[in-house]
């Protein structure tokens, strides 16, 4: 399913919204669990079974762990530990994934147009879309040095924390520097920056889909404020 | 007429005296095919740069004199007006993409100029059918290879229709294959009229496209020859200029290609490799994953049940890409850890973790492997217990004693790479293994790498270096060793050594 990236960005926007207001009743839960299964499904229709399954099962667990096992009144490191962990995957977590969705499903091309019939300006779309570039770059990058750090059995840094964030930094941010150094050349010499407004090949345009889950957000947001704060 | 004008040009860059000009003086007929070639450092990129205006508008420094492009002056003129009149392939096809598909990128330049959607549908439609590009399209460009990447970026810069093509050194990370079908592409768009500087080290693949060779040193244009000129130049010349060789020998094309027919010769002092078998598909698995055999043969990306290479000696590992080069350099070298090869050394039997210890691979892109803040620590971390004089023994063997206490990221690539190699001999590793080491570099850099690698072999180590250089082959190599569709094919006796 192809959903227009302007729906994507209001997704993005609503779940996290729904996901940081603290939700105290059961009916609240209930709307809140419904928000996060929005991304899910998503990301099944788009054949990733394995992160969709990943993501539930680490959402599923620390939520259990939240209702069943925790309570104001743990004490010890491990429920400290796990207070802290289950806070963080339920709290964040279902924002996390959405806006991963969108990063892997949306094309720069997309982007840019969507941002063009926001009339966001060039400048700022252009930033953005050099952001969702750089994703990919990163992890490439990563990766190699991983491969060099194990060959060189420094994978823990020795057992020294600051060490093994340095050796993963350093030879990382030296190389995104130079590559993003070369690629502002490289985009430059095609015209990017010019006066002229940006065209788009593009055409975007808002099918069924996009208006239902629209409308199915933005009536969660409404029912979910009015239900917390106003009754 | 002249379509390019550099007159009396001077340059120099911010804080570098690297890559500046002298007095250049530079006309460029429309339609002719230029090649500027000479070492590293002695201006042929900052030329590129004059022209597509990154030099005085991205790259600073002080520039006197008048550079004129189609009728653009280009220190008046701002980048983005020259964009459809002036298109530039870059030499690293990891850093020249904006977008992350291939459609996207095609469209960029157009999209920048503003054009209507049907006028960049057409041109779109136009360049793929005028490249062959249709099996590529639609796909991420962070899963395409080299050559593919590369054709991609020549679309990408023919779709502004430029008159004026620039390439910079534009077959550093390309196999022989797609150098052939990146000459086509060259030969092209000289039918269709363009003009086309290149700037390169490999010339091979240029013989018989070039109108005029520049030559340049110490950013002075040193000599000029007409394109017949270039094509009948002598061995012993070329080499006089400390250029790459201009005409390679059939045999060697054959080595490079993974098309020689010798099959596998006798080593008696070898290293043996077994079970060697690793595919990047994923097959489903509950509680353990299935080892692989020789048997899966197709689903395989590498399938090498055993093979015997020679200890000691430099083996030059070649054939197309996307045929098991990488994978085999990444096997051997543990770093995949589905694969169970095993490794026979010295009567011992290495596997599993312990590949780790006696096997260390450069990478080609060597900052990748710097971590530390001095060349000194970089070789201690690499020690399992540190001692400083067997450090200061390597550091000397290599020439880098000198920049004991310099940023490994304050050196130059070549001395990087050779910061690497220490850290390598310091951690105990027996074999060395090589990923291009020598691709961008110009002959006189390509000879020091191919002498080190020699002096390698001779302390004792053993080297498989993998190369699309056939010049590094015949430079250094004791044997060759070729694979292809991850098989070994063949592991023969260098003729020249």
């Amino acid at each position: 399913m192809r959903l227009d990236p302007r729906t994507k960005l209001y997704m993005v926007f609503v779940v996290s919204l729904i996901v940081m207001m603290s939700a105290t009743t059961p009916f609240l839960w209930a709307i809140r669990l419904s928000i996060t299964l929005i991304p899910i499904i998503l990301m099944i229709l788009e054949k990733k079974y394995s992160s969709a399954l990943k993501f539930l099962l680490a959402y599923a667990s620390a939520l259990v762990l939240t209702f069943y096992f925790l309570s104001e009144q743990s004490e010890g490191l491990i429920a400290s530990l796990l207070i802290g962990y289950c806070g963080i995957v339920v709290q964040f977590m279902p924002a996390i994934i959405t806006a991963w969705y969108v990063v892997r499903t949306t094309k720069i091309g997309e982007f840019m147009s969507c941002m063009q019939k926001m009339h966001v300006p060039d400048g700022i779309a252009v930033s953005l879309a050099v952001v969702m570039r750089f994703f990919p770059t990163i992890k490439e990058e990563y990766s190699s040095i991983n491969d060099a750090m194990r060959m060189r059995g420094v994978m823990l840094g020795g057992g020294n924390v600051l060490r093994m964030f340095e050796f993963r930094m350093i030879p990382l941010l030296f190389s995104c520097v130079n590559i993003g150094e070369e690629l502002s050349a490289a985009a430059i010499t095609r015209g990017l920056g010019g006066e002229n407004k940006r065209s788009s090949l593009i055409e975007l345009k808002l099918g069924l889909a996009d208006y239902l889950l629209m409308a199915f957000l933005t009536a969660s947001t409404v029912i979910f404020v009015v239900y917390k704060y106003l009754l | 007429m002249s379509i390019i004008d550099l007159e009396n040009v001077n340059f120099q860059y911010k804080g570098s005296r690297d890559g500046s000009l002298n007095n250049i003086n530079l006309h460029i007929e429309k339609g002719q095919t230029v090649l500027l070639c000479g070492a590293s450092g002695s201006g042929k990129t900052s030329i590129i740069r004059l022209i597509n205006g990154l030099i005085p508008h991205y790259y600073s420094g002080e520039l006197e004199g008048d550079i004129r492009v189609a009728g653009h002056d280009i220190k008046q003129t701002e980048l983005h007006k020259l964009a459809g009149t002036v298109g530039t392939v870059f030499q690293n096809p990891r850093s020249q993409f904006f977008s992350v598909d291939t459609d996207g990128e095609i469209v960029f330049g157009p999209e920048n100029i503003g054009l209507e959607p049907k006028e960049i549908k057409a041109r779109l439609n136009d360049v793929v059918a005028e490249m062959d590009l249709d099996e590529i399209l639609g796909r991420s460009i962070f899963n395409l290879s080299g050559g593919q990447k590369q054709r991609i970026a020549c679309a990408s810069v023919a779709a502004l229709l430029p008159d004026v093509i620039l390439l910079d050194e534009p077959s550093s990370n390309l196999d022989f294959d797609s150098i052939e079908l990146l000459r086509g592409i060259i030969m092209e768009w000289k039918r269709q009229g363009k003009t086309i500087v290149i700037s390169e080290h490999r010339l091979w693949y240029l013989k018989d496209a070039v109108d005029r060779v520049i030559y340049m040193e110490n950013g002075k244009i040193a000599r000029e020859w007409t394109g017949d000129e270039f094509n009948s130049l002598g061995e012993e010349e070329v080499k006089t200029y400390k250029l790459r060789p201009v005409v390679l020998e059939e045999e060697l094309i054959r080595d490079i290609r993974g098309e020689s027919t010798s099959l596998f010769c006798d080593v008696e002092n070898n290293i043996e490799l077994k079970d060697f078998f690793f595919s990047y598909k994923t097959r489903p698995y509950l509680l353990f994953k299935k080892k692989f055999k020789e048997s899966d043969g197709d689903l395989l990306n590498l399938n090498i049940p055993s093979l015997k290479i020679p200890k000691g000696k430099v083996i030059g590992l070649v054939g197309p890409n996307g045929t098991g080069k990488s994978t085999f350099l990444r096997c051997l070298c543990g770093l995949e850890g589905d694969c169970k090869g095993k490794i026979v050394f010295d009567g011992k039997t290495y596997k599993g973790r312990q590949i780790l210890k006696i096997c260390y691979l450069v990478m080609q892109d060597v900052n990748h492997q710097l971590f530390t803040d001095s060349v000194k620590s970089e070789v201690m971390l690499s020690m399992k217990d540190e001692d400083e004089k067997r450090c200061d023994e390597i550091l000397e063997s290599l020439g880098l004693l000198g920049y004991k206490d310099t940023h490994p990221m304050a050196l130059s690539g070549g001395q990087k790479q050779r910061v690497a190699i220490a850290s390598a001999i310091a951690s105990g590793a027996e074999i060395l293994l090589f990923d291009e080491p020598t691709s961008g570099l110009d002959y006189s850099h390509m000879e020091k790498v191919g002498e080190l690698l020699q002096e390698l072999a001779s302390m004792g180590a053993s080297v498989i270096v993998s190369t699309h250089d056939p010049e590094l082959i015949s430079e250094c190599c004791d044997y060759v060793l070729g694979i292809k569709h991850g098989k070994a094919v063949y592991l023969k006796k260098n003729k020249e050594l």
